[in-house]
């Protein structure tokens, strides 16, 4: 498979993990987080971890668009989706994550007409075969799938679609980062950079990394190769006493993003004040809501939410995982009470999780096994 | 997936995958033309890839 195959080499990837062993200084301990929940789910599916040196210690990062939607947001999903009339969408991943009283596929077997979809188009297709009923979508994600909600929504502007809305829950990479290294808790030598948000808005929006806090960062694809490759590239960083923005994933990141996708995007969205993070709790700028020429098809504004916020259950720590302060078996609940089939905490409950892609992987094991 | 078939006037492409799935895919981002490979996330080309 062209673009697959020779990114998963297993001899380059010998050659690269001895380059990696060869690069780093003997008793530095290094630690780089990857962003992205796509990365966290290659490294643990391809065991990219057990080829690097024991003193390189990856750090999962919040780039995981389910795992940052806090529970009072799935509660106010959940009762849009009681109302009369409606036909609530939203992606597979969504439907399991636990808000206060229960997830969206509790109340979809309680009766809400709750379905799921691969994208906000097949949504937008719901609408126009149901035009006696409202049709919401939850959009959730990063600026990797803002411009997919964008796109719908014209569409359903254009097209005239009067029975269709977007309940916006899309964030913001950049915020994040920012509160995480503002943060004490967390001492961090680099980045591997996400490499699908970059897609989108290039590599350009992190080069406060090297430039505010002096740390490199490296946006990278998500097979095994681009990953070794990417750290393989910020110890050459730290070696050579660099600190800037390096690009991996050439083969489909330009550095200025995609034109087309921040123009639509900064047409149909504009950022919220703040916006509560799981784990993270509020950011300012960190969120997106529809703008004043969309705010006709706000489901916020079409319906009556909630909008209450709700405290995490006091045995899930997707917050302190979220923040990368503590690895995913460290948490008191995983793997006992919390599991993919039955969530407590959202990184439990999708495949980019850290939680779900430790526990799908085997990854019970309280020391590394270092090859 | 790569591109098998443009429609312009609906901003629309047939796409397949590896494992010979096929499914449109809205191309309002990217200039592409059968054949093409493209990087595709919630229905929608991000990307074409290049060499």
């Amino acid at each position: 498979m062209r673009y697959v195959d020779e990114f998963r080499d297993p001899e380059l990837g010998r050659v690269l993990a001895t380059e990696i062993l060869a690069a780093v200084e003997p008793g530095r301990h290094y630690k780089f987080m990857e962003v992205c929940g796509g990365h966290t789910h290659s490294i643990y599916k391809y065991g990219v971890d057990d080829l690097l040196p024991a003193n390189v210690e990856l750090v999962h990062g919040p780039g995981c668009p389910v795992c940052v939607i806090p529970m009072g947001r799935v509660d106010d999903g959940i009762a849009i989706a009681r109302e009369p009339g409606v036909i609530f969408t939203c992606f597979g991943d969504m439907m399991r994550v636990p808000g206060s009283t229960g997830s969206l596929l509790e109340a979809k077997a309680e009766g809400a007409d709750i379905r799921m979809v691969y994208s906000p188009l097949d949504a937008l297709r719901i609408a126009k075969h149901n035009p006696d009923r409202e049709v919401v979508f939850f959009a959730i994600g990063f600026e990797t799938t803002a411009p997919s909600t964008a796109l719908t929504l014209k569409r359903a502007k254009a097209e005239g679609v009067p029975n269709f809305s977007c309940m916006c829950s899309h964030v913001t990479i950049v915020p994040p980062l920012r509160a995480l290294l503002d943060s004490p808790d967390l001492r961090l030598d680099g980045f591997v950079g996400p490499g699908h948000v970059s897609t989108v808005v290039g590599a350009r929006p992190f080069e406060f990394i090297p430039a505010d806090y002096g740390k490199p960062i490296v946006v990278a694809g998500f097979e095994p190769l681009d990953i070794l490759q990417a750290i393989r590239m910020i110890l050459a960083q730290l070696a050579d006493g660099r600190c800037e923005v390096e690009n991996q994933y050439s083969r489909v990141v330009p550095y200025e993003g995609n034109r087309r996708a921040l123009e639509v995007m900064a047409e149909v969205f504009e950022l919220r004040p703040h916006f509560e993070w799981r784990g993270l709790g509020f950011i300012s700028q960190s969120g997106l809501k529809l703008s004043e020429a969309y705010a006709d098809l706000d489901a916020e504004v079409r319906f009556s939410v909630p909008g209450v916020r709700v405290a995490d259950p006091k045995a899930c720590q997707c917050g302190e995982v979220l923040k990368g302060v503590i690895k995913p078996w460290e948490c008191k609940v995983f793997g006992t009470a919390c599991t993919p089939e039955r969530p407590i905490g959202t990184c439990m409950v999708s495949s980019e999780g850290a939680c779900a892609a430790y526990y799908n992987f085997g990854r019970f094991a309280r020391e590394r096994e270092v090859v | 997936m790569q591109v098998e078939r443009v429609d312009d006037d609906r901003g629309l492409a047939l796409c397949a995958a590896e494992d010979g799935s096929k499914s449109t895919v809205e191309i309002a981002l990217v200039d592409v033309a059968p054949g093409d490979r493209v990087l595709v996330h919630a229905g929608v080309a991000l990307a074409e890839l290049t060499a």
